[in-house]
């Protein structure tokens, strides 16, 4: 798919993407190492056995080095992917931005319109390409564990923006309830009355713990479901990536090459803000802007 | 190589590679030194782990759309069990993924398994340039056949 024609790709997504709609995209992120693909792996089990049908993309990092990519988080969930007959596909984010969310989009829009219940995403949650891909994400998951130290403090901060639902793992780590608490703590201060932001502890020595977190991700559908929010990030994920993919082609590279023809922009690296600002003003953008 | 004219076959898309011990075997040495050499050249590298069956190797090869299947076993099992995963490929018309094969498999098996597409073969001191260099040709072969 990845690397097809790209016109016939591009119209074979647009097509699919009318098919769509059905899915619910849980992204779950959080640190390296904190148990995300385990975690997923457990919890596609069950939700398989619930009858509903669930995919997983999972992202790694390639080296920025030689570009190359160990796959690792299919080794920690393959048992149960094997049992189950789950798909799973791994992406490795390539270091390119685009490239990545590129793939990622096609891949949901593929996923959602064969009808599949959930499609789980997982990222490591740093660098730009993996906060773009939480876009696509319905609901956010946000994996914690006791033990992070600092980092903790720094997540605390911002954490009401970060995700829907948080997760305490490891909870049979010591420090595990102080650690639940803490979060649950500074969720108390959580002012948005429309949905009520959770932490659910699990652990892979409790498996019912992972039932748990799928019934605050049913809840968090029902959520967006009332409010009329289901689907719509990805909506403007699609339509942000089609629009910029079109308006490099069309607008931004046309007026590079003109401003590259005319022999008196040679010196365009003086007021360079200033020209851009010509540009802009003579495109009109507030009269395009009624035109829509 | 991926040059020239191949690497438009591999613009924004790594070689894609799955290695599989499709056996009981647990020499995993020779398998692990593999997966990181073939990410230092570039690959993106999946690894099976110990135990899969034939059939779960080729599944996962396809829902991951691998370039190439690297199968390594030390147990002596490779005439039984490659042969598996390349039937199970012909039966199921998989021809844009290529077999490469290695691990302890005396000269005279290598003659069987290259009708069976299994190509390589290699043994223990093999140098890891060249073995990089076969999985590269197969990858080319199966991108050609991917995009055709
Ligand atoms: C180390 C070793 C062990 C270790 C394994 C540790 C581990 N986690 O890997 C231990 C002690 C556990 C072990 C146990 C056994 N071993 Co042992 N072991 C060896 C030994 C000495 C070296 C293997 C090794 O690690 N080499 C280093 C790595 C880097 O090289 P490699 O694996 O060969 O891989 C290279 C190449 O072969 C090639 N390659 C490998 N796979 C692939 C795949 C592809 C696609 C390609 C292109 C290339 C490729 O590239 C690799 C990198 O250069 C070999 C003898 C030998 N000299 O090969 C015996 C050997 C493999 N073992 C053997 C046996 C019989 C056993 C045991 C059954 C019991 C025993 N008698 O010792 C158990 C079974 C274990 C099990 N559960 O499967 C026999 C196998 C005989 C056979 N094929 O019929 C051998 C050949 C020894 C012998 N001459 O009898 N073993
Ligand atoms: N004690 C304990 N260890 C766990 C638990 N869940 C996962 N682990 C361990 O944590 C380690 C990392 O697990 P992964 O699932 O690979 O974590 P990850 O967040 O996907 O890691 P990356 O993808 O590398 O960022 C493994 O050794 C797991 O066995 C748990 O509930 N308790
Ligand atoms: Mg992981």
């Amino acid at each position: 798919m990845e690397g097809a024609n790209d016109n016939l790709r591009k119209e074979l997504l647009a097509k699919l993407y009318q098919y769509g709609g059905h899915s619910q995209v849980v992204g779950i992120t959080g640190p390296p190492g904190i148990g995300k693909s385990t975690l997923i792996g457990n919890m596609s089990s069950l939700i398989i056995k619930s009858g509903k049908k669930v995919a997983i993309l999972a992202i790694d990092a390639s080296s920025p080095y030689t570009g190359g990519s160990l796959l690792g988080n299919r080794i920690r969930m393959q048992d149960q992917l094997w049992e189950n007959k789950i798909y799973m596909r791994s992406l490795a984010n390539r270091g390119s931005k685009g490239g990545l969310a590129d793939s990622a989009l096609g891949s949901v829009i593929i996923l959602d319109s064969a009808g599949y219940d959930y499609i789980i995403i997982e990222t490591v949650g740093s660098g730009q390409a993996d906060l773009d891909i939480m876009n696509l994400a319905d609901t956010t998951v946000l994996v914690l564990a006791p033990g992070l130290g600092d980092q903790i403090q720094a997540i605390k901060a911002g954490i009401m923006e970060i995700a829907d639902i948080f997760v305490m793992n490891k909870m049979d780590r010591e420090g595990a309830y102080f650690a639940m608490k803490d979060i649950e703590d500074t969720l108390s201060l959580d002012e948005n009355k429309e949905f009520r932001r959770e932490v659910i502890g699990s652990t892979i020595t409790k498996s019912e713990s992972y039932l748990e977190l799928i019934n605050a991700i049913g809840r968090h559908r029902e959520f967006l479901d009332r409010a009329g929010q289901m689907g719509k990030k990805r909506l403007d994920f699609a339509l942000r990536w089609v629009l910029e993919d079109e308006l490099k082609e069309k607008l931004i590279d046309p007026i590079i090459a003109k401003i590259h023809s005319n022999p008196k922009n040679a010196s365009l690296k003086e007021n360079i803000y200033q020209e851009v600002d010509f540009i802009i003003d003579s495109l009109d953008i507030r009269g395009l802007l009624k035109k829509i | 190589m991926v040059d020239g004219k191949n690497q438009l076959l591999f613009k924004d898309k790594p070689i894609k590679i799955l290695l599989a011990k499709p056996g009981i075997d647990g020499h995993d040495r020779g398998i692990l030194v593999l997966a990181k050499a073939f990410r230092d050249a570039g690959m993106e590298v999946l690894y099976a782990g110990l135990l899969p069956t034939p059939e779960e190797v080729v599944d996962t090869a396809v829902n991951e759309d691998v370039d190439v299947i690297a199968l390594s076993l030390l147990n002596g099992a490779h005439m039984t069990v490659f042969r598996k995963v390349a039937q199970i490929m012909e039966s199921r018309n998989i021809d844009d993924i290529s077999l490469v094969g290695g691990g302890t498999i005396p000269d005279e098996d290598k003659p069987e398994l290259e009708k069976m597409k299994i190509t390589g073969n290699y043994g223990p001191g093999t140098p890891l340039s060249v073995i990089i260099d076969h999985v590269t040709m197969r990858a080319i072969e199966a991108r050609e056949r991917k995009l055709r």
